[in-house]
C-alpha cells in the first residue's frame, strides 16, 4: 500500500532554544537555503514553511520560529499547541545555552498537547569554537529521549539532515500526525505498534 | 506473450494480446512476491505463544470487472534470529501438518480471533485469503479462480496455503490448497442445507471420510471427537438481575439529583439469548461409541467434559451508549440554539454581525431564589419546571447555596501523563478536571436531553449563560473550574471558562486598585529612589517592580525591572485563529516585518514601562535586561551586533516608546470586551456547537462509568483528526467497553465464576442440570472431528449438524511425478 505522491500531510515544528543560539538562521538556511551573519532578533513568533520529500510523502512542514528571551515565554508557549515537533537549539560555543535547554524541555512538557512530540536536540554553530564537547548535547538527548544532531547554519552542514531526521520520526510515531486529505482516515494505533517504533536512543546520530 | 526476435536482432515482446487472464495471474504472482512468500524467500517464523494475535495485509485485485482482497492473515511471529537459513519445504509442510493435527483439539465453533474460520478449522498458522467482493457463485468462475490460483501459487512456488471464498457470503465455503514438489493439501469445505441421510450420523460420516481417503491399504482406527451442544433457553436461574434506569427524577416526588447525575450504564433487559450446554467427548476410537441412524451410544449424561458458552442477543440497546448516541445526534443539526426555546430575537442572535442591541435578561433564577422573589410575568419561561430546575442549578452552581451538599473538590486540576501509561478509556479526548463544572452540566445536559428532548437542553443551557452573565456583572468567580489561564489541554468550554474566571479575577483586582490608594506605589517608589526629589515630576521614575541584581543604567542609575503587563491569556480558538492569520500572511521578508509588528504589542508595552521606571534609560539598558545575549558589558553596556542592524525592530519600537507605566498603559487584554465576547459565544452557539462543547466531558463521565463497571481501557491513540471524527471513535468505544462489561457480567451470572469454555465440575453440573429441570432438551447442533493418519500424512474431516450441515476436510496426497 504505497503512499501516493499527491497526498500532503501537514506538521507542525517548533524551533525553541536561548536568544542568539541560531534559530531563525536554521530556518533560513533550511527553507532558502541562505545565510545572514547578523540577524534581527526575533519579536514574538514567526512563521515559514518548506515542502520536503519524506519516503515518496509529500509534507508540508510549518515551521514556527519563537524569541528565545525569558519574557517571551508566555506569548510564545501560547504557540505549542498540536506541534507535531520540536527542535532545541543551542550554541556549541556557549555552554550556557546547553543548560538552559532544560527549562524549555519543562515548557514543552506543560504547554504542548501532543503526548508523544517528537523532539531533536541541535548543537549549532560547529563553525565556530567549540566550548561543549559533542558528549555533552549527547548526553542531554539521551536522558531525555531526543533525536541529536550537530550543525551550522553558515556552513549549511547537518541542517537538512536535521529535519529529515525529525519529520521521518514524526512519520513514523503512530497516532502523531494523520494525513491531511481524508478526512475518514482514521488511526487508531496501539500500543504495540509504538514499542516497535524504538526509543529515540536507537536514532541518535551525528556528523562526524 | 509473444516474444519474437525480428531480423534486426532487436528483442521485442508484444503484450497487447495478453488475456485478461494471465493479467490476473501475473498479479496475484506480483502480490505474493511482493509479500515474499515463495518458499525460499520466506523467512521462518517461531509464532510466540503468549498473546497470539492476528494481522492482515491485503491487496485489491480484479478480475473480469468482478473485484477480490487478496489478504495474507499471520499470527505475530518473532523471527528466530539463528535460523537465518532457508526454510525448507519440508519444515513448512510438517509445521501445517502439525498445527492441522493440533487442531483436533478445538472444535469448528470456536474462535481463533483470526479473520476467517479456516485457521481454526485446519490449525493454520498463516493463510491467503481471496475474497471476492460479490459472491463467487458460478461453477466455471470458481473453476477459472482456482486454476488461475494454482498457476500462480506454482511458479511463485508460494509457502502458505491459499484460499478462496466462495458461494454467498453468508456460507462459511472455503476452497484451498497447499502443495510442495511431493505432496498437495486439499482443504474442502461443502455446506448443504438439508442434511443427507449418509450424513447425518456418525457411522456414515466415518465412511464418507474413509472413501475420501481412498488409501489402498487398511487404515488404522479413525480417531473421532465430539461435542453436542444443547440449547438451554429462559431460565430462571440465570434470570437477569440488572435494573432498568428511567427517568424517573423528572415526577417531582422522586426526585434525586444523585440519580439524576449518574450515568445509565449497561443493557435494559437480559442481554443473553440463551446458553450452550456442550457435551463434549474428546477423543475415542471409531467402534467405541456407535452412533447411527437407528442406534445411538451417545448420552450427554455420560460424556466426560461438559462447558457452557453464552448465546448474546444482537440489538440490544445499551443504556450509555444510547444516551450519548442522542447527544452526537446533535451534531448534525445547525440551527441556533436558542432558536429552539425561541429566544434568539429578544437575545439579539438572529443576525450573528449584529451586535448585541437589545439587552438581555440578566436576572438569574438563582439570584431570584435568593431574594425570595416570586414569579415574573414578563421573565421568559422554559419547559422545565422551577422544582427540577432550581435543584440542578443549585448542583452546577453549589456556591449559591448555603447547604454545601455539591461543593466542588478543592483543587481541581488536569492530570496529564506524559508517559502515558494510564490506558484510560477515551482519555484521547480532551476533556476538564473530573467533577468540574463543566462535567455536571454536560451530564445534567445529556440526561434531560435524554428525558425531555432538545428544548430541556436548550433550557439548561440558557439557564446556565444567564448565571454566566449575573456572574460577571457581579464579579462571582465560576466555581468547578481550573485555577488559572486557559489551559489547552482541557476542553474549550472548560477553557471558555476559565478565561472568564480570568476576566471576573482582573475586574476585581482592578476595582481595588481604583478605589485604594492606586498611586501608593509611586510614592513608595519615588521615595526609594536616591534623589528622587531633584528629578522634575515629569522624570520621575514609576512603575518600578524591583531592582536587576547590582546592575546599573549606562548612566549608571541602578536598573529597576519594570512593573509590565502580562499578555493577554486566550482560548484555544482565538490561538488558533492568531496562528492562521500568521500563516495566512505568507513567507517573504515583507510578511516576516508584518508579524513582527503584530507581535511587538507586549514589546512596545514592556519598553514604555521601563523608560517609566528607569528615567534616561537607553535601548541597551533595556537590552541588558530584557535579552542579556545581546548585550556587551564595554564601556559601561552596548549593544550586541545584531541590535545594531538598520531598520532593526527592536530600535523602531524603543523610538517610539514613551515612558508610560504599565497601569496607565492601555490595556492589553480587555476584561469587558473578552467577557462579553464569551457570554456572546456561548448564547449563539448552534445546537451541533453546544453538542461539541458537552460532548468532551459527557465521553470522559461514560468512560469514567464504563471503568467503574469493570470496563478495561484500551491504549488506543488518536491523532490528527477532527474532534467530530474523535467522538465518533470515542463513542464507538464506549459502546465496546459497555456491550463487554454486560457480556462479563452475564458470564458471572450464568458460569458462577467460572470461564466460558472451561469444563465443569461436578457440582457445576449438577447445578446446570438442575436449572434446566434434570433433562436436557434435544440436541441443537452436533459436531464430529474425524482423524487417521495414514502412510503419507495426517488426514481431517469436521462435520458440524444443526439445521444444516458444514463439512470441512484437509486431505493430503502424494504427487506422483514421472
Amino acid at each position: 500500500m504505497s503512499l501516493t505522491m499527491d497526498c500532503v500531510a501537514k506538521l507542525k515544528i517548533l524551533l525553541l532554544g536561548e536568544s542568539g543560539v541560531g534559530k531563525s538562521s536554521i530556518i533560513l538556511a533550511f527553507t532558502k537555503g541562505d545565510y545572514q551573519a547578523q540577524f534581527p532578533a526575533t519579536i514574538g513568533v514567526d512563521y515559514n514553511h518548506k515542502i520536503m520529500d519524506v519516503n515518496g510523502l509529500k509534507v508540508k512542514l510549518g515551521i514556527w520560529d519563537t524569541a528565545g528571551q525569558e519574557r517571551y515565554r508566555t506569548l510564545t508557549t501560547s504557540f505549542y499547541r498540536e506541534a507535531h515537533g520540536a527542535i532545541l537549539v543551542y550554541d556549541v560555543s556557549e555552554p550556557k545555552t546547553l543548560a538552559k535547554l532544560n527549562e524549555w524541555v519543562e515548557e514543552l512538557q506543560v504547554y504542548t498537547t501532543n503526548k508523544n512530540i517528537v523532539c531533536l536536540v541541535v548543537g549549532n554553530k560547529i563553525d565556530k569554537d567549540r566550548a561543549v564537547p559533542r558528549e555533552h548535547g549527547q548526553a542531554f538527548a539521551q536522558k531525555h529521549r531526543m533525536l541529536f544532531i550537530e550543525s551550522s547554519a553558515k556552513t549549511q552542514e547537518g541542517i537538512h539532515l536535521a529535519f529529515e531526521e525529525l519529520t521521518q520520526k514524526i512519520i513514523e510515531t503512530p497516532g502523531l500526525w494523520e494525513k491531511d486529505t481524508s478526512a475518514s482516515n482514521i488511526r487508531v494505533t496501539e500500543e504495540e505498534a509504538r514499542e516497535q517504533g524504538g526509543s529515540c536512543y536507537e536514532t541518535t546520530c551525528s556528523i562526524k | 506473450m509473444n516474444e519474437e526476435i525480428d531480423e534486426y536482432d532487436i528483442y521485442h515482446q508484444d503484450f497487447t494480446t495478453v488475456s485478461e487472464w494471465e493479467v490476473f495471474v501475473a498479479r496475484i504472482e506480483e502480490v505474493l512476491i511482493d509479500w515474499r512468500l515463495s518458499k525460499s524467500t520466506m523467512v521462518k517464523h517461531s509464532v510466540e505463544n503468549h498473546a497470539k494475535k492476528w494481522f492482515t495485509k491485503s491487496e485489491e485485485i480484479s478480475y473480469q470487472g468482478q473485484k477480490f482482497t487478496l489478504s495474507y492473515n499471520y499470527m505475530n511471529c518473532k523471527s528466530k534470529p539463528e535460523s537465518t537459513e532457508e526454510s525448507s519445504d519440508k519444515s513448512l509442510l510438517v509445521e501445517i501438518q502439525d498445527g492441522l493435527w493440533e487442531a483436533t483439539t478445538r472444535f469448528m465453533d470456536d474462535s481463533d480471533e483470526s479473520p476467517f474460520p479456516v485457521s481454526n478449522w485446519f490449525g493454520l498458522k498463516q493463510y491467503l485469503m481471496l475474497y471476492p467482493n460479490v459472491a463467487l457463485v458460478e461453477g466455471s468462475l470458481i473453476k477459472l479462480v482456482m486454476s488461475s490460483l494454482n498457476i500462480a501459487f506454482a511458479n511463485v512456488d508460494c509457502g502458505v496455503p491459499l484460499f478462496v471464498k466462495i458461494r454467498e457470503h453468508w456460507q462459511h465455503t472455503y476452497l484451498g490448497f497447499y502443495e510442495d514438489n511431493e505432496y498437495k493439501i486439499s482443504f474442502d469445505t461443502i455446506h448443504l442445507k438439508r442434511i443427507s441421510n449418509q450424513c447425518s450420523h456418525l457411522t456414515g460420516l466415518v465412511g464418507l471420510f474413509k472413501s475420501k481417503i481412498a488409501s489402498p491399504v487398511a487404515l488404522d482406527a479413525v480417531v473421532v471427537s465430539t461435542k453436542f451442544s444443547y440449547e438451554l433457553k429462559d431460565l430462571d436461574a440465570f434470570a437477569w438481575g440488572q435494573q432498568t434506569q428511567s427517568n424517573e427524577f423528572l415526577s417531582i416526588d422522586g426526585f434525586d439529583v444523585k440519580k439524576l447525575i449518574e450515568l445509565p450504564f449497561g443493557c435494559d433487559k437480559n442481554p443473553t439469548k440463551s446458553v450452550l450446554l456442550n457435551a463434549i467427548w474428546p477423543k475415542f476410537r471409531e467402534c467405541t461409541i456407535v452412533e447411527s441412524s437407528t442406534f445411538s451410544d451417545i448420552d450427554p449424561l455420560m460424556a466426560p467434559t461438559w462447558t457452557l458458552t453464552l448465546k448474546m442477543r444482537e440489538n440490544i440497546n445499551f443504556q450509555l451508549s444510547e444516551l450519548i448516541g442522542k447527544v452526537m445526534e446533535l451534531l448534525d443539526n445547525s440551527y441556533l440554539l436558542m432558536d429552539t426555546l425561541g429566544l434568539s430575537k429578544s437575545l439579539g442572535l438572529v443576525n450573528p454581525l449584529n451586535k448585541i442591541t437589545e439587552a438581555p435578561i440578566t436576572i438569574s433564577k438563582l439570584v431570584k431564589a435568593a431574594m425570595g422573589h416570586g414569579r415574573h410575568t414578563s421573565e421568559f419561561k422554559g419547559p422545565i419546571s422551577d422544582e427540577l430546575l432550581m435543584p440542578l442549578l443549585y448542583y452546577i452552581f453549589p456556591d449559591a447555596v448555603e447547604d454545601g451538599t455539591h461543593i466542588y473538590p478543592p483543587d481541581l486540576k488536569m492530570e496529564f501523563k506524559q508517559d502515558g501509561n494510564g490506558s484510560k478509556l477515551c482519555s484521547y479526548v480532551k476533556s476538564s478536571p473530573e467533577d468540574c463544572l463543566v462535567w455536571r452540566l454536560s451530564v445534567t445536559a445529556a440526561k434531560l436531553h435524554d428525558a425531555g428532548g432538545l428544548s430541556y437542553l436548550a433550557h439548561l443551557w440558557y439557564e446556565f449563560i444567564q448565571e454566566l452573565q449575573y456572574r460577571w456583572e457581579m464579579q462571582i468567580p465560576v466555581p468547578g473550574i481550573a485555577e488559572g489561564t486557559p489551559n489547552a489541554r482541557t476542553c474549550l468550554l472548560h477553557q471558555k471558562l476559565q478565561l472568564l474566571n480570568c476576566c471576573i479575577k482582573r475586574t476585581i483586582e482592578g476595582n481595588v486598585n481604583t478605589t485604594g490608594h492606586s498611586s501608593e506605589e509611586e510614592f513608595f517608589d519615588c521615595s526609594e529612589g536616591e534623589g528622587a526629589e531633584e528629578q522634575p515630576p515629569w522624570d520621575r521614575p514609576v512603575g518600578r517592580l524591583h531592582r536587576l541584581g547590582e546592575a546599573t543604567l549606562k548612566n549608571g542609575a541602578p536598573l529597576y525591572v519594570p512593573r509590565t503587563q502580562d499578555p493577554a491569556p486566550k482560548t484555544e480558538d482565538q490561538l488558533e485563529e492568531d496562528a492562521e492569520l500568521m500563516v495566512r500572511l505568507g513567507d517573504d521578508a515583507k510578511a516576516s516585518e508584518l508579524r513582527a509588528r503584530m507581535m511587538s504589542a507586549s514589546l512596545l508595552s514592556d519598553m514604555e514601562a521601563f523608560k517609566a521606571a528607569n528615567p534616561g534609560a537607553e535601548l541597551c539598558d533595556f537590552v541588558r535586561w530584557y535579552s542579556p545575549r545581546d548585550w556587551k558589558s564595554d564601556d559601561g553596556g552596548a549593544l550586541g551586533e545584531r541590535m545594531l542592524l538598520p531598520g532593526n525592530p527592536w530600535v523602531e519600537a524603543w523610538n517610539v516608546a514613551r515612558p508610560v507605566p504599565a497601569s496607565r498603559q492601555r490595556r492589553l487584554f480587555d476584561e469587558t470586551r473578552e467577557a462579553e465576547q464569551i457570554l456572546h459565544f456561548l448564547r449563539s452557539r448552534t445546537v451541533s456547537g453546544v453538542a461539541e462543547l458537552l460532548l468532551p466531558a459527557i465521553i470522559r463521565a461514560g468512560a469514567l462509568r464504563a471503568t467503574q463497571e469493570g470496563a478495561i481501557g484500551s491504549s488506543a491513540s488518536v491523532g490528527g483528526v477532527d474532534a467530530r471524527r474523535t467522538f465518533e471513535i470515542a463513542v464507538r468505544e464506549l459502546y465496546e467497553a459497555e456491550k463487554e462489561a454486560c457480556r462479563m457480567l452475564c458470564r458471572r451470572k450464568v458460569l458462577g465464576g467460572g470461564e466460558e469454555g472451561q469444563a465443569l465440575d461436578a457440582a457445576e453440573r449438577a447445578r446446570v442440570l438442575r436449572a434446566a429441570g434434570g433433562v436436557l432438551p434435544a440436541v441443537a447442533r452436533r459436531e464430529f472431528t474425524l482423524r487417521v493418519r495414514d502412510a503419507t500424512a495426517p488426514q481431517l474431516m469436521r462435520a458440524a449438524l444443526a439445521d444444516d450441515i458444514t463439512i470441512v476436510g484437509a486431505f493430503t496426497e502424494r504427487i506422483v511425478c514421472l
